[in-house]
């Protein structure tokens, strides 16, 4: 059976009684999941992996300590999500953690639709006004099944005026069934308070990721999000901020490389409504043997959003004839005083450079190392979280040994 | 050390080295000069090993070896060096970095045991005060930002720290004013030895004030049309190529 079909067997056992919920599904129903057809998956199609049999919210099968502690980054405050429940959340002063069911969820697309309907596990966070965190809040969710698995997060996190706070969030799949998931956050920051959510996605072979995550700023308000793409079947990112206030900031960060046949797409949009704002976007790519990319960046500048600074950069590097991305900056400008600019490269390593560093005794394998590390340092030296950089070098040094030798 | 015999090369379809003889023992500085389009960077590119080029005959033997059979890097392991006229530039990766990974490669290549980073630095340290180096070099990144005498300065820091028995220095002195010369000069001068040779490559004979050759050869037409002493060069500088060149003309056509 099908993902479709397994979806609304779930519904016939699983009604819905309320009507935010029905509206929801029935839009998920009547536009279905996505296909080329629709401009915003015009390259990404999930066609072949949803005609799997699947499970939908299976119960899962239990998962040990010893799986829990290889799978954590051992960090100070762990929010930890067992089979979709949540069984672990640290105390912290002014900060309230709770599981999270969104009584009033909205919904733009078939996946956020589908969320809205039957998300019934997640996490909010709440931080207090003038709270600052220093260390970082870990969210991880780890399943575990006998059988292909769908499985849905919806999470909410609240900044009160002027705090700030740092999470780092990864979805874990034990098993060696496909593991479907279908997450979205929504950030709401209130004026002068600051996030860094970094979201790493060291995915196996068999986790299928839609991630939806929403940004909402007022005034002064400085939003950084991180993705780590470092490996996975299929991802599709959708990122968007919306800036309903001035002088706020947002950030957007991404390494992505991939091997294999992994899939990863990312699509950001930041809206600048108002004005005296500023939007920072780099994402660099590296695709290795059958891997496929996909970038678009979208910057909506509305008539009232004077003054505002918006700089995107997508560069991309195919490290094989097999690989291959496609690029889509996009920019809709309705003001007049703005300062814009995006620029997306794809290219090889360079020859010269190569052929330089090998006059020098470097062998040609260490030389393309090198310079892919080179190509991604630029993004990698803007994460803050040293134990991330490290993560995300190993990954490349991993993924670049098995593919060059 | 270096002998090089009857080198034909080219790239794709167009030849540029016509039959290339050239001799270079230990101890030696020999300068090859010539015109613009005369060949000299395709020999020093060549006898580094970039694969742009196509050799269609000849052979390069260097130490009994024929370098032609061996990888760049092999190459490098064996002591060949070459300062780029053109120095590449390489964001994301520091000075120090990227001679720390080319020493490590070739200690490894040649069974030596790896060097500690108090040495190396050490090392480093010493070969930047021969050539005027200001501190804070060895974190830039590879000759990214750098000027043109900077580039050229880092060219003969890396040769100085990977100390080859062969040096081809290929148009060092283009882009450089003449303190910045004066310093590169010096510096090759010190690392000079009996048992390593210098290769000079250079359009003009201003640099072979500084760096005093033993031979002097003339490239034109991807062959050597003359070689001689130290004073060839001079002559060169005083009535110009044609006169040869045009002999040369006459001979091969």
């Amino acid at each position: 059976m099908g993902l479709i079909e397994a979806i609304k067997k779930y519904n016939l056992t699983n009604p819905i009684s309320n009507v935010e919920n029905s509206d929801a599904f029935t839009y998920f129903l009547n536009n279905g999941i996505p296909t080329n057809k629709n401009e915003e998956w015009k390259y990404t199609s999930l066609k072949q992996l949803v005609s799997n049999d699947f499970s939908v919210e299976a119960e899962g099968e239990e998962i040990s300590q010893e799986e829990l502690d290889k799978s954590t980054l051992k960090t100070e405050n762990q929010i930890i999500f067992l089979n979709g429940e949540m069984v672990q959340k640290p105390e912290i002063d002014g900060v309230s953690i709770t599981s999270y069911t969104d009584k009033n969820p909205s919904f733009e697309d078939a996946f956020t639709a589908l969320n809205a309907a039957y998300a019934k596990n997640g996490y909010r966070i709440h931080v207090e006004k003038n709270v600052h965190l220093n260390d970082s809040i870990e969210v991880i969710f780890l399943s575990k099944n006998t059988t292909n698995n769908f499985i849905q997060y919806r999470n909410r996190i609240d900044l009160n005026e002027n705090s700030s706070i740092k999470i780092i969030e990864h979805f874990k799949c034990l098993d060696k069934n496909l593991c479907f998931t279908n997450s979205l956050t929504n950030i709401n920051l209130e004026k002068s308070s600051n996030i860094e959510f970094n979201k790493l996605q060291n995915h196996n072979d068999f986790q299928i990721v839609v991630d939806n995550t929403i940004i909402n700023q007022d005034e002064k308000s400085y939003s950084t999000i991180n993705t780590l793409l470092l490996g996975g079947k299929f991802t599709r990112n959708n990122l968007s901020f919306y800036q309903n206030g001035e002088y706020c900031e947002s950030n957007m960060n991404g390494v992505v490389i991939l091997n294999n046949n992994e899939f990863g797409d990312n699509h950001t949009y930041v809206d600048h409504k108002k004005a005296n704002c500023e939007s920072n976007e780099l994402y660099k790519g590296i695709y290795l043997n059958k891997s496929k990319g996909v970038f678009n960046g979208k910057i909506m500048v509305r008539p009232d959003a004077q003054k505002i600074n918006a700089f995107q950069a997508n560069n991309n590097l195919l490290l094989s004839e097999n690989s291959s991305i496609n690029s889509k900056p996009q920019l809709e400008i309705y003001a007049d005083d703005v300062k814009c600019s995006h620029g997306c490269t794809i290219g090889q390593l360079d020859d010269d450079a190569l052929f330089y560093m090998r006059t020098r005794g470097i062998n040609k394998d260490d030389a393309k190392t090198i310079l892919t590390f080179a190509f991604a340092s630029e993004a990698i030296e803007k994460l803050t979280i040293a134990e991330l950089a490290d993560i995300t070098k190993k990954e490349m040094e991993k993924k670049l040994n098995l593919s060059l030798n | 050390m270096l002998k090089i015999e009857n080198l034909k090369a080219g790239i794709e379809e167009v030849k540029i080295l016509n039959g290339i003889d050239l001799s270079v023992n230990a101890g030696e500085v020999h300068a090859i000069m010539g015109p613009n389009g005369s060949g000299k960077s395709t020999l020093s590119a060549v006898i580094a090993g970039n694969e742009s080029y196509e050799v269609e005959s000849g052979s390069i033997i260097f130490e009994g070896e024929d370098l032609l059979e061996l990888d760049p890097d092999q190459r490098a392991h064996k002591g060949v060096f070459l300062s780029f006229q053109y120095p590449v530039e390489i964001p994301g990766i520091s000075v120090s970095n990227f001679l720390k990974a080319a020493i490590s490669e070739k200690r490894k290549q040649l069974g030596l045991d790896p060097i500690s980073a108090k040495d190396l630095l050490g090392k480093m340290r010493e070969k930047m005060e021969l050539l005027n180096m200001k501190k804070g070099y060895l974190s830039r990144n590879m000759n990214e930002g750098f000027s043109g005498g900077e580039k050229k300065r880092n060219e003969i820091f890396q040769m100085a720290m990977l100390e080859p028995k062969l040096a081809i220095l290929d148009e060092t002195d283009s882009g450089l004013d003449i303190d910045a010369l004066k310093i590169v000069a010096n510096g090759v001068n010190k690392l000079k030895n009996k048992k390593n040779a210098t290769i000079v490559i250079t359009h003009y004979q201003r640099l072979l004030d500084y760096i005093i050759p033993d031979y002097v050869h003339v490239l034109h037409n991807g062959r050597i049309i003359k070689s001689g002493g130290k004073e060839l060069a001079l002559e060169l500088e005083e009535k110009g190529y044609d006169w040869i060149t045009k002999e040369a003309d006459k001979k091969w056509g």
